[in-house]
């Protein structure tokens, strides 16, 4: 469904020189100031998976994202979407996708949400049986009865994302891509879009590729990640074999009778009662529990370890 | 053609959708109309008051002085009503609005013609209209439709300027500063015989910034005043055509300039 | 009380170097405008036998590139900032510091204009030798009456900045009233060539002293008695004035009292 094989863009910008006379100098001047946001990615996704695109800020994801819907041209490299190239057939691809951007709504803000999501079947041309259809499905999915009359921006942000997740999927595109689209709600609305996303993807076979800081998300939903930095792939692969793969070791949490608390990492293949014995004999514990790795603390290592 | 059809009936809808919007600012509205008819309306009060005491410019009498006024303000108004939303492309840039333009299956340009439509100028085109239809000498039939195709052409010279450098925000320059001045100049230059100006100044304001062109030139063709020009009769005579060629080649700038778009760059 | 104010006249400085290429800009915008109109005005002189209104074309074109730049440096900023914050609802922060929100304000455009001026020192000289403006006779009367003319400025657009509080929306409104200023302040032609009601009515608004006044001092139009009235006139325009923004001000204080509680 999508191939992208070493993908590349580089920013390229006037250098902005300060003082005075700067923008005039800034216009005269050809310097240029270059800066590497992905570099040299490489995945294949295929239909009905739903993908973590995961990384730190600042990592490349968006730039990625933005390639692939095909707002932005890549500076090298191949990428085919659905079998077209986004940035080549840009309209073409735009039919094929749905993007939800967390931070910012495709919604007419002055505009009752209804109106917004006529103009959007509108503007994809969904002819008006299917829309009807179409709509019917998202009311019931994102329980938008309650304020399909109300102006968008009365809405509260857990309804606002609903409404821009039903715009995304009002035409049936085949992929769906979600840039941090639970960033900010509360943990009811979290949940309604993640069975959302989930219910897309079962009923419609929809491949989903997901950006987000909260891997809550994508424990929930995905079951494949790609994790870059520095505009480099890291990982690519299941969570589970990401978790093995990286485990950090597990620890011991301890308690101490003066409301200290020490944490000691637990070897592999040391048997635990002879760290705990041994614990116990040096401090009077008063309370102990056992850590298992989780995949924020794999990812976090990952970072770290990225840096060196 | 369906093409164009299609981009048609959507920016009737969403420009429908904008102006609901719009209706929701009713005072702003209002004022907005009666600011572009002080504006325009604050213009041609100078013409008004100087020539109570002075009878020509530059050869030009009172009437006379209104007709090109009429002709390049309804102009101007062809122009800015469709292409309003352009002076904010700037902020539609930098705020990553101009992603979302990109991620529909319609033309960027139509798309963003259609976020407004610049009500406040129906000012302008009330106001350009009375002038034209007050201070119009005795025309026949074919003279009348040449200046309809030059008020058309003339609203294209100045669509195809401004787009040309609206483009350059695509590549995060600052362009309202450079895009305000150059309107500026159309305004102020272009309501005034061209002779008046010198040389120098004049050359400039017909060959680099094509001002003459808007309404100056076809104006002298249809005032039987083309001996004053300082192009050769049949160009004025093409006017109204040079607009259509300066949009083509404005947009052919827009397009590219779209291709090398860089979004906010994150 | 001082400090916070120059606070304030520091940060409408530093607005006006922000926006400096836009400045920048519109200042060969200016130029722009005073070329144009030596160009017509040169034009309409030409053939003329007699001076019209015992103006010379010098002092005429003088008068002029003189009145464009006064108004260039006094067009208010201020009605724009209000507008802003109280949009957003920053003007909260205005109210709640311990200096009166009129006096930030005023203090704001202060900086502002100083700043504005520094940019403009550049275009001076051109503007000046564009306009071939030489020496003027009345040095002290041009001075006192810009000046007085500059308080009356900031006090109109004082007063938008507090319709702003009613009217929640004073960006076409300030338009407007930068429209109607220049023109009645003779930016583009002399007062003492509107005709008739028009000549009557721009007579009485005091917009003129932001451009005509001034002016017309310089390159000695109004002289002797003249200028002494006209600054008697606008101490009186102050004094109206401070009157009207202070009950207005008492009335907008009390409404936006209302609405934060």
């Amino acid at each position: 469904m999508i191939r992208v094989e070493s993908l590349t863009k580089v920013f390229r910008r006037p250098h902005t020189f300060s003082g005075p006379l700067g923008p005039l100098r800034t216009l005269l001047t050809r310097r240029y100031d270059e800066r590497t946001a992905v570099d040299g990615v490489s995945f294949e996704i295929s239909a009905g998976e739903i993908v973590g695109y995961l990384g730190p800020n600042g990592a490349g994801k968006s730039t990625t994202v933005k390639m692939l819907t095909g707002i932005l041209t890549p500076t090298s490299g191949l990428i085919e979407v659905d079998g077209r190239v986004p940035w080549r057939d840009r309209e073409a691809n735009a039919r094929a996708v749905g993007v939800v951007f967390g931070q910012r709504s495709q919604l007419w803000w002055d505009l009752p949400l209804i109106d917004s999501l006529r103009l959007v079947g509108d503007l994809y041309d969904v002819p008006a049986a299917r829309f009807a259809g179409s709509l019917r499905r998202m009311c019931d999915l994102l329980g938008l009865d309650d304020f399909l009359q109300t102006p968008v921006r009365q809405l509260s942000l857990g309804q606002r994302m609903r409404g821009d997740l039903a715009a995304a999927m009002l035409y049936d595109p085949p992929i769906l891509y979600l840039d941090e689209p639970t960033v900010g709600l509360d943990v009811m609305a979290k949940q309604a879009v993640r069975e959302f996303i989930a219910e897309t993807n079962r009923l419609g076979r929809t491949t989903v590729v997901l950006t987000t800081h909260d891997l809550a998300d994508v424990e929930a939903l995905c079951e494949r990640i790609i994790l870059i930095d520095k505009g480099r792939v890291l990982y690519d692969g299941g969570i589970d074999d990401l978790v093995t793969a990286y485990a950090p070791p597990r620890r011991l949490v301890v308690e101490l009778a003066d409301d200290e608390t020490r944490t000691f990492e637990i070897a592999a293949g040391r048997p635990i009662p002879e760290l705990i014995a041994q614990v116990a004999a040096e401090h009077p514990i008063r309370d102990l529990s056992i850590r298992e790795p989780d995949l924020e603390g794999v990812i976090t290592r990952i970072y770290a370890e990225s840096e060196r | 053609m369906a093409e164009v059809v299609r981009a048609l009936r959507l920016y009737w809808r969403l420009q429908r959708a904008a102006m609901r919007g719009a209706l929701q600012y009713r005072l702003n509205l209002v004022i907005g109309i009666a600011a572009g008819v002080a504006y325009q309306g604050s213009g041609f009060a100078f013409v008004w008051v100087v020539m109570h005491t002075f009878p020509a410019v530059g050869g030009w009498s009172l009437r006379e002085i209104a007709f090109l006024y009429g002709m390049r303000l309804t102009a101007h108004a062809l122009y800015v009503l469709p292409f309003s939303s352009l002076i904010g492309l700037d902020w539609l840039v930098r705020e990553g609005e101009l992603d979302r333009v990109l991620l529909r299956p319609l033309n960027p340009l139509v798309q963003i013609m259609a976020k407004r439509l610049g009500v406040g100028q129906l000012g302008d085109l009330l106001a350009g209209l009375v002038l034209l239809v007050v201070a119009l000498p005795p025309l026949g039939p074919a003279s009348i439709l040449f200046c309809l195709a030059a008020v058309v052409g003339g609203a294209l010279v100045e669509a195809a300027v401004s787009l040309a450098l609206a483009s350059l925000a695509l590549r995060t320059w600052n362009t309202l500063g450079v895009r305000a001045f150059a309107d500026d100049l159309f305004s102020k230059f272009g309501s005034y015989p061209m002779s008046v100006f010198g040389g120098a100044a004049q050359w400039a304001l017909t060959f680099v910034l094509p001002v003459a062109f808007v309404a100056y030139v076809p104006a002298s063709v249809l005032l039987d005043r083309t001996g004053e020009l300082n192009v050769p009769a049949p160009v004025a005579y093409g006017s109204p055509l040079l607009g259509v060629a300066l949009f083509a080649l404005a947009y052919r700038i827009w397009s590219r300039q779209l291709r090398h778009y860089q979004s906010t760059g994150t | 009380m001082i400090r916070p104010l120059a606070g304030m006249a520091r940060v409408g400085m530093r607005f006006q170097f922000a926006y400096r290429s836009d400045v920048i800009m519109s200042v060969v915008a200016l130029v722009a405008q005073v070329f144009l109109l030596r160009m017509v005005w040169t034009s309409l002189y030409s053939g003329r036998e007699s001076d019209p209104r015992g103006l010379t074309l010098e002092a005429l074109l003088a008068y002029l590139s003189l009145a464009n730049l006064q108004a260039f440096v006094t067009t208010p900023i201020i009605p724009m900032i209000a507008h802003f914050r109280i949009r957003t609802g920053t003007v909260f922060f205005d109210l709640s510091r311990p200096t009166g929100y009129l006096p930030q304000m005023a203090a704001f455009q202060a900086g502002h204009t100083a700043g504005g001026l520094l940019m403009l020192a550049p275009a001076i000289p051109v503007v000046l030798l564009v306009g071939t403006i030489t020496p003027t006779e009345h040095p002290i009367g041009y001075a006192a009456t810009l000046a007085l003319g500059y308080v009356i400025s900031v006090m109109m657009s004082l007063l938008i900045c507090v319709i702003g509080f009613w009217t929640l929306e004073t960006g076409a409104i300030s338009l407007l009233y930068r429209l109607v200023s220049h023109f009645f302040a003779g930016t583009m032609v002399p007062l003492s060539f509107f005709p008739g009601a028009l000549g009557v009515l721009a007579d009485a608004l005091p917009f003129k002293y932001m451009g005509y006044v001034p002016a017309a001092v310089y390159v000695g139009q109004l002289s002797g008695g003249q200028i002494g009235r006209a600054v008697a006139v606008e101490i009186g325009w102050i004094a109206a004035l401070a009157g009207v923004l202070w009950a207005i001000w008492r009335r907008a204080h009390h409404k936006v009292v209302i609405q934060g509680g």
